[in-house]
């Protein structure tokens, strides 16, 4: 778009012919837009900038969303604990969650997470045979989907409530109706909601150091040739965008 | 000399907090004595000790806190931390309470971190350089403590640790 806006330009760098008095002021004018543009418009439309930009924000944000989450599950574990391996809540290293670029738009970018499975036994007490694994831990107990719990390999389920052991008659199953306890059911999303529209994920975009990274070498590259400074009464359109390639391969290096 | 590392400024601004609470009378710590400590208690307490204070705490407004992550921006000498304080509390007008002085206290930056800097009882192995109030979360009933309310403040912090002519702390 920006590249369509600033080719209306052309016609004005190439200034104007005949008449007695000649005057630089538009053409010249025009060449600094131009260049101007092409340098932003080359930049932002740069997969390899694109890709390094979304890196450097991306895993700050993962970082810093990721200990905001430890932090809250570890102040209320009830409401957060599903999100972590049994027993874990607020650990960096039994998280089930976790955030990924989904999708990439010039500089623009989506985040969003999904849930791990779960790899650690159901906490049982007593000696039970056979140890469980609900995988699918995280999601199931977010989403407050109830659950239907059917014997499997054995002939009848045998648990625990409150000390008293309870024998469930022969094949009969025994729906949870909300798994992770009253306190659990979207409580990640907004969690998650409260990082990214609030002031949270702003300070981690600010903390990603995006603007030092990037703003010496954006402003290098905007820096404008002589020829543009001089004054000049057409300005060569292949010029100026050779000139924006060049001034951007130098001011970013090998990352162009 | 060797430096004490038990020195941390998220305990120096628990210090901090506790004192501007107690000098505004938001907090009475008569109501705060242990008759097994034969002292008064600081109910501002860190989120690892809460399950050994949820008795003598049952019924009593208090602020729960623990730091979200430290760094170290380019210049290391400057140190920036988030620190989550949950309060809670059986009557909500008391989390308003507690919740608009803390944003009228760590609101604003630079300012902010004067007031602690200014405080005769910080150590003065410290220097707070800004404090920003990160988020504040609505107030609700606690799932974690039945009868109570809730609510979530993110302070940020960024501060110095005095150091010698090596960069180390002193």
């Amino acid at each position: 778009m920006l590249i369509q806006a600033s080719s209306g330009l052309e016609r004005l760098m190439a200034g104007s012919k005949g008449g007695v008095l000649k005057d630089s002021t538009v053409a010249q004018v025009s060449a600094y837009v131009y260049y101007n543009a092409a340098v932003i418009s080359k930049l932002t439309t740069n997969k390899q900038f694109q890709s390094k930009f979304s890196k450097v924000i991306f895993e700050q944000i993962d970082k810093d969303f990721g200990e905001y989450i430890d932090a809250l599950a570890r102040s209320k574990p009830r409401s957060l604990h599903h999100v972590y391996e049994w027993k874990q809540a607020g650990s960096k290293t039994a998280r089930l969650f976790h955030l990924k670029l989904v999708s990439q738009d010039g500089l623009s970018f989506k985040i969003a997470y999904s849930f791990k499975p779960s790899k650690s036994f159901v906490p049982a007490e007593g000696n039970y045979k056979r140890r469980h694994i609900f995988v699918d831990k995280a999601n199931i107990m977010e989403m407050g989907q109830p659950l239907t719990i059917s014997p499997k390999y054995a002939d009848r389920l045998v648990f625990e409530v409150n000390g008293a052991t309870v024998f469930m008659p022969k094949g009969k199953s025994v729906t949870v109706k909300r798994p992770g306890g009253p306190g659990v059911k979207n409580q990640f999303s907004l969690a998650h909601s409260r990082f990214f529209s609030g002031q949270l994920v702003n300070n981690s975009i600010k903390k990603s150091g995006i603007q030092r990274i990037f703003g010496a070498g954006m402003a290098k590259a905007l820096r404008l040739p002589t020829n543009i400074k001089r004054v000049q009464y057409s300005f060569s359109p292949n010029l100026i965008r050779s000139q924006a390639d060049a001034s951007l391969a130098s001011a970013f290096g090998g990352a162009l | 000399m060797t430096a004490n590392y038990k020195l941390d400024a998220m305990l120096e601004l628990r210090k901090f907090l506790w004192n501007e609470l107690k000098t505004r009378n938001i907090f009475d710590e008569e109501d705060y004595w242990s008759d097994n400590l034969n002292e008064n208690i600081i109910p501002i307490v860190p989120v690892q000790q809460t399950a050994e204070m949820n008795q003598f705490l049952s019924g009593k407004k208090h602020i729960v806190y623990d730091k979200i992550g430290m760094s170290y921006e380019d210049n290391w000498m400057i140190c920036c931390e988030q620190i989550l304080f949950t309060i809670y509390s059986t009557d909500f007008s008391e989390i308003n309470e507690i919740r608009n002085f803390m944003t009228d206290q760590f609101r604003r930056m630079d300012d902010s971190a004067r007031d602690i800097n200014y405080w005769a009882g910080l150590s003065d192995k410290f220097k707070f350089l800004s404090v920003y109030l990160a988020d504040i979360s609505p107030t609700a009933p606690s799932e974690e403590l039945q009868g109570f309310f809730a609510t979530e403040v993110i302070l940020e912090i960024k501060y110095a640790r005095i150091v010698d002519g090596q960069g180390r702390f002193l």
